[in-house]
């Protein structure tokens, strides 16, 4: 199976990430494809939130700087780790990049519950949910904090 | 797509693995989008006013040169491919943080500024279609229903923006038909095209024109934004940029001709809606009554795209700024799931909206003002004066950086443009020294939010890290 994680740059895509290798079987998963999506007509492209590069970078920087932190966290679970930068609408691109691979797996964090999340069109988690080829784990901060364990 | 890619993570490790989105035609229906949608619909009157039947001078000299500034753009987004835009070029030429701050927070009260116009020749539109509610409040709603609309993302959506844009150009199409019936039912005086409405020198009522129509000519800055993620940048974006500039022109001054045809100047002059008014001339075998609400609606749709592009850019340079450390970091925040830069979002959209709010208050105190007309001018002030800027710091640049790759532009057209910029400058400052005062008020908010950094800055910094240094494990 080829497993497509999202990072949007959010401390919630990197659990996602760890999420994953908590409970999924190595041995089942042969490839790992770490996406990043810019979007480049929006008022911030990309904000990478995780790997503490520097603060002047450009936008595109920050998305390569985000996707190989969440891919060095992947780093000796044992699938390769691919790693794939697209821009565009992060929904589109995310289902996009699992239709390339023929993912049997997307994962995607869900940043919160809050009320602009369900009222105002839905998140990108939705989105992606809506029109993904596979199934879709979405990852939400859970108040139990299983999602951020280390 | 094959997947065979390597074993490890690795760099660049896959065919498609740094796949950019803006192809050329993608970028050119941007720009076109961009600066069709910033003024002819408003400004057409006011131009034709200051100039007489020949106002189509006027726009094709203001596009000219724009479309040079544009080449400069060009040559310096190829070299330096980030989405920074114009403070990244005159960073880079003269190396002073003082004045790359200066030109930032111009470029800021620019978009502010221009959004202000164009919320306001919004309601214009709006007002020739539903009577109520006053104008006032509906460019005040309309700009917080665009900050909405980018906290919410749908801004991403490059499909939506190139379908608006040619909503733009069927709308300019409709008035071009319109000058080709008059044309063609013999009913043209070609004589309109060569009258001054001027006792002076033509010249300067072109110069005059120009100051005016220069408003119509602008947006194709943003085109800077999108550089880094244009494909093959150094073939696509020059030709998408100074070509979709060059079809603008092409439209503005071929719809000024139709507009002058159709039309009496003075009626023409007076409109509220201008181009709505050749419309509903009668030329065209459709209902008057039908065919001024649809155009009522493409102008809206045109005015809408280039604002919301107005939008997403002031919370962008905020943000960046918050990044530099050169106001507050909280404006660099973003929300956890939509990405948007909140707080710089809600101030950018209340600093247009006060902007709108004060306008207003003049207006009912007595004062006589156009709001369409006098934000654009400020609007125009401040971005000749950045366009003046980004030209020196290509030229200083010419040598240094050099690669096969990027775009050259041609350096006597460049000194032209640099003189056009500041003649343009200079006649619309002499000719209007309030807008001065309006520039300095939109600087002073950049200004004062520095003032605010500086003050209360350090909180957000350990101890030992100077202003701009980049902070050790910590991401904003």
């Amino acid at each position: 199976m080829h497993v497509v994680i999202a990072t949007d740059g959010s401390k919630q895509s990197l659990a996602a990430a760890k999420h994953l290798m908590s409970f999924a079987d190595p041995d089942k998963i042969e490839a790992v494809s770490v996406v990043g999506v810019i979007s480049p007509y929006a008022s911030v492209a990309f904000a990478d939130e995780i790997s503490g590069g520097p603060r002047d970078r450009s936008f595109r920087e920050a998305a390569e700087d985000a996707v190989r932190t969440v891919a060095e966290a992947l780093d000796g679970w044992g699938p390769k780790v691919q790693r794939k930068l697209r821009s565009g609408s992060p929904a589109n691109e995310i289902v996009k990049a699992a239709k390339a691979v023929s993912a049997g797996l997307v994962v995607v964090a869900s940043g919160s519950r809050g009320l602009s999340d369900t009222v105002l069109l839905g998140s990108t988690a939705q989105r992606v949910q809506h029109s993904a080829p596979c199934p879709v784990l979405v990852v939400r901060p859970a108040p139990r904090k299983r999602a951020t364990k280390k | 797509m094959s997947d065979t890619a390597a074993t490890h993570v690795h760099p660049d490790d896959h065919e498609d693995g740094l796949k950019r989105s803006i192809s050329g035609r993608l970028l050119f229906f941007y720009v076109l989008g961009d600066v069709l949608g910033s003024g002819i619909y408003v400004l057409i009157g006011l131009v034709a006013g200051a100039v007489g039947g020949a106002f189509f001078l006027a726009f094709a000299v203001g596009v000219t040169i724009a479309t040079v500034t544009g080449m400069a753009y060009a040559e310096l987004a190829t070299k330096y491919p980030r989405a920074a835009g114009a403070a990244l070029y005159i960073q880079k030429a003269f190396g002073n943080r003082t004045l790359t701050f200066l030109v930032t927070v111009l470029f800021l009260a620019s978009s502010f500024a221009a959004a202000g116009s164009l919320a306001s020749g919004f309601a214009r539109y709006f007002g020739e279609v539903f009577s109520f509610p006053p104008a006032a409040v509906v460019a005040i709603v309309f700009v917080a229903l665009l900050a909405v609309v980018n906290y919410i993302g749908i801004t991403e959506s490059v499909v939506a923006n190139m379908v608006m844009t040619f909503v733009e150009v069927f709308g300019l199409l409709i008035v071009l038909l319109i000058g080709f019936l008059v044309i063609v039912q013999g009913d043209a005086d070609f004589g309109v095209l060569t009258e001054f409405d001027t006792d002076s020198n033509p010249i300067f009522a072109i110069i005059a024109g120009v100051s005016l129509a220069f408003f119509a000519m602008t947006g194709f800055e943003n085109a800077a934004n999108v550089a880094e993620e244009t494909i093959d940048p150094a073939r696509n974006f020059p030709k998408a940029l100074i070509g979709g500039m060059a079809a603008a022109g092409v439209f503005y001054v071929l719809v000024s001709i139709s507009a002058a045809l159709t039309l009496p100047i003075p009626e023409l002059v007076d409109a509220e809606a201008p181009l709505l008014a050749v419309v509903e001339s009668g030329v065209l075998p459709v209902p008057v009554g039908v065919l001024s609400i649809v155009f009522a609606f493409i102008a809206m749709t045109a005015i809408t795209n280039t604002t919301l592009v107005a939008i997403v850019t002031q919370p962008r340079v905020l943000y960046g700024m918050a990044r530099e450390d050169v106001v507050p970091a909280a404006f660099g925040k973003v929300h956890p799931t939509r990405r948007s830069p909140v707080l710089a979002l809600i101030f950018s959209a209340a600093v247009v909206i006060a902007l709108l709010a004060i306008s207003n208050l003049l207006l009912s105190a007595g004062l006589d003002l156009d709001i369409v007309a006098r934000l654009a001018t400020v609007t125009v002030v401040l971005l000749l004066i950045i366009y003046s800027m980004v030209i020196v710091a290509c030229l200083k640049l010419g040598s240094t950086d050099v690669n096969a790759d990027h775009y050259r532009a041609p350096r006597p057209l460049l000194y032209l443009g640099l003189v056009g910029n500041v003649a343009v400058l200079y006649y619309t400052v002499y000719d209007d020294p309030t807008s001065v005062l309006w520039c300095l008020a939109l600087v002073g908010v950049g200004v004062a939010l520095f003032v605010v950094e500086l003050i209360f800055g350090k909180r957000d910094r350990p101890a030992g890290t100077r202003r701009g240094e980049p902070i050790e494990g910590k991401e904003l």
